[in-house]
């Protein structure tokens, strides 16, 4: 069985094998093997160089939410296609990565802009982030108005 | 004695200020806003007004809906919590003139304290040290530039009517002083609503010392000693702690009495915080009064003994203070660290959403301050606090480890928090030996931010994780080999669990 994890900007490749009592385990061609696995419903822990480890985790969607002695991973299961599309430099829509309030829209559909230009600004938890282009071109939508609440990576200003 | 209570706050600050009214048998209402009609600290109320939208400005810092929700439901008395309308002068006289005790200071003494010029000049009067720097309110530029020389630079520019490092700019030569100025006063123009700055000298990696101060309405004053907070980001307190290491007895003594005087100048009345920061030289210089209980209270509590809520509500029922100063002491240590959902990952972005696993640690010495459960949505609307947790031990020593091992046990899942990210402060070489100054997380934030060491075993949980789901088929899968079956196909999940 294998899977793509993604962790912050990094997918690693994990293969996972059968083999006796153990799971043999390849991230990034790196070996492991995994012994004494117990799941439970939000714990799993396993046996892995002589260390036990317990860890407490959450799938939800795509995305397992884990912590291990006070560390924290969200892993993303990538998905190719996926991939593609959210990581083409210069995107044609710009998302909010927080949900929050719209507390300015700065440009109007048909402006011209410029990568970098200020896009609108998102307001969560009395923090202010700016959104900016990823690249030059002209406004081709807006979906949102000032004062209005938006949810994480849903576009808000679409380009031509 | 006051015999019900409205609490005009929210999350875990509500919640700990009506557990402290319930044990003395004092009725709580509590208010919200539309989107906090699940919030848990409803459920510590005997009663519940809805006061309004969520954006603050349409609830929590409506000060008529409140008043009206007091009256309405029949309290003698408002508790502020601390943000919102904690310290609004205004607030407090609105309460006055409808007959409602507002727990705090008077509303004079709250507007004298509230402005940063006031109250810097009623310490001088009384001979507390204060920064060197302007007296007077000016907007002349020689006269900032004269005040620059006197004092040396680095100097700042601060916003008289300011807080949360609204306004603030570090200037380092007298050419940037103009652009500083005009910046300054423009941000707090915005911030405040009022372009008054002034000058003071930059103190240069200082530590952030405040003692925590109890005065009646019969001019009766003690002081709890101190909290030092020099654990901030973006002039936030994270982690505070309390005794500090940088104070012998002698300091200590000293101090406290600057900040009776301070208090006791001032005509401020019920709890009360005097900041002061402290120089690599060991002069201390008072910042300013916070007027409201604060968020790190729990740790003056934990070495003292005094609950600091039932305090401010005996004071404002009009009784004495009836503690003795020499009776309070300092017993062990104790050490809090806010748990805030947002992601040191990106840059702190605050990381509202649905907590979808909650596992809050407990045990000896542990105090859990939470304002959350587990299935509740932390709405985006309001500070990113979800809860604090706290520790005493019998010494410093200790109360880290406890601390560090009570951080691994608190376990949110769903949103992202700093709690990661508190754990590797604490264990850094700085922290343990307590040598550490406001500006230690901008100096050592990205270290903090590599240590972590379990990806591998992280990796395998989501792989395992993962393979419970059913629907791993498709493209989900990368490059699946045709000829090889699964290890889950053939075993399911169970049978793996078998030693």
């Amino acid at each position: 069985m294998r899977y793509a994890l993604k962790y912050l900007n990094n997918i690693h490749k994990i293969e996972v094998k059968k083999e006796d009592s153990a799971l043999y385990i390849l991230i990034d061609r790196q070996n492991f093997v995994v012994k004494n696995i117990k799941i439970k419903s939000n714990q799993v822990s396993f046996q892995l160089n002589n260390k036990r480890y317990c860890v407490y985790g959450v799938l939800k969607d795509r995305v397992s939410y884990i912590s291990i002695d006070g560390e924290y991973y969200t892993l993303e299961l990538a998905d190719e296609k996926r991939q593609k599309r959210d990581t083409s430099t210069g995107g044609d829509s710009v998302a909010s990565p927080m949900p929050g309030l719209v507390v300015k829209i700065a440009v109007k559909v048909g402006e011209k802009v410029t990568a970098g230009t200020t896009l609108a600004i998102v307001e969560a938890m009395k923090m202010q982030n700016e959104l900016r282009a990823p690249r030059d071109g002209m406004i081709k939508k807006i979906n949102f108005k000032e004062g209005e609440q938006i949810d994480a990576f849903e576009p808000i200003v679409e380009l031509s | 004695m006051i015999k019900k209570i409205l609490i005009a706050n929210r999350g875990e600050i509500a919640i700990r200020v009506a557990r402290a009214c319930r044990e003395l048998g004092i009725e709580v209402v509590g208010v919200y806003s539309e989107v906090d009609k699940d919030s848990l600290h409803l459920r510590f109320m005997d009663d519940a007004y809805c006061i309004g939208e969520p954006a603050p400005k349409k609830s929590y810092l409506d000060i008529q809906k409140i008043v009206d929700a007091a009256k309405k439901s029949g309290c003698e008395a408002i508790h502020p919590g601390y943000g919102f309308l904690a310290e609004n002068a205004e607030f407090a006289k609105t309460c006055a003139d409808n007959n409602i005790i507002f727990i705090g200071p008077d509303y004079k003494a709250l507007a004298l304290v509230g402005d940063k010029l006031a109250s810097r000049n009623t310490a001088r009067r009384v001979d507390v040290p204060v920064i060197p720097g302007m007296e007077l309110k000016s907007s002349d530029l020689e006269t900032f530039k004269k005040t620059a020389n006197q004092v040396g630079y680095p100097v700042i520019i601060k916003a008289s009517l300011g807080g949360g490092g609204k306004g603030m700019r570090v200037v380092h030569t007298e050419k940037e002083l103009e652009p500083s100025i005009s910046a300054g006063q423009r941000e707090a123009k915005s911030a405040f609503g009022d372009d008054t700055v002034y000058l003071e000298k930059y103190i240069e990696k200082p530590r952030h010392i405040e003692f925590q101060v109890l005065r009646d309405n019969y001019g009766n004053t003690i002081h709890l000693f101190e909290r030092e907070c020099s654990i901030q980001r973006r002039h936030q307190k994270i982690i505070e702690e309390t005794p500090s290491v940088a104070l012998d007895n002698n300091l200590r003594r000293r101090m406290a009495e600057a900040a009776k005087q301070v208090i006791s100048a001032a005509g401020y009345t019920n709890a009360g915080t005097v900041e002061f920061l402290l120089d690599e030289n060991n002069n201390f210089y008072f910042l300013e009064v916070n007027a409201r209980v604060q968020v790190e209270h729990p740790i003056t509590e934990l070495v003292t003994g005094v609950d600091l809520v039932h305090q401010q509500i005996l004071i404002a029922s009009g009784q004495k203070i009836k503690l003795n100063q020499e009776e309070i002491y300092q017993r062990g240590h104790a050490i809090e660290a806010r748990i805030y959902a947002e992601d040191p990952e990106n840059n702190f972005l605050p990381s509202p959403g649905e907590i979808l696993y909650l596992n809050e640690p407990q045990g000896p010495g542990v105090r859990v301050d939470s304002g959350v459960y587990q299935g509740w949505n932390v709405p985006p609307h309001y500070d990113p606090i979800l809860s604090k947790l706290i520790v005493w031990a019998e010494d410093r020593e200790i109360a880290i480890a406890r601390l560090v091992n009570n951080l691994k046990d608190y376990i949110i899942l769903g949103i992202k928090t700093n709690i990661g990210f508190l754990k590797e402060i604490l264990l850094t070489k700085n922290f343990l030996e307590g040598n550490y100054h406001t500006h230690f997380i901008d100096e050592c934030k990205d270290e903090l931010l590599k240590k972590k060491k379990n990806l591998h075993a992280a990796l395998i949980a989501g792989a395992l994780m993962q393979s419970q789901t059913k629907k791993v088929t498709g493209p989900e899968i990368l490059h699946q080999d045709s000829e090889q079956t699964t290890p889950w196909q053939e075993l399911g999940a169970w049978k793996i669990c078998k030693r």
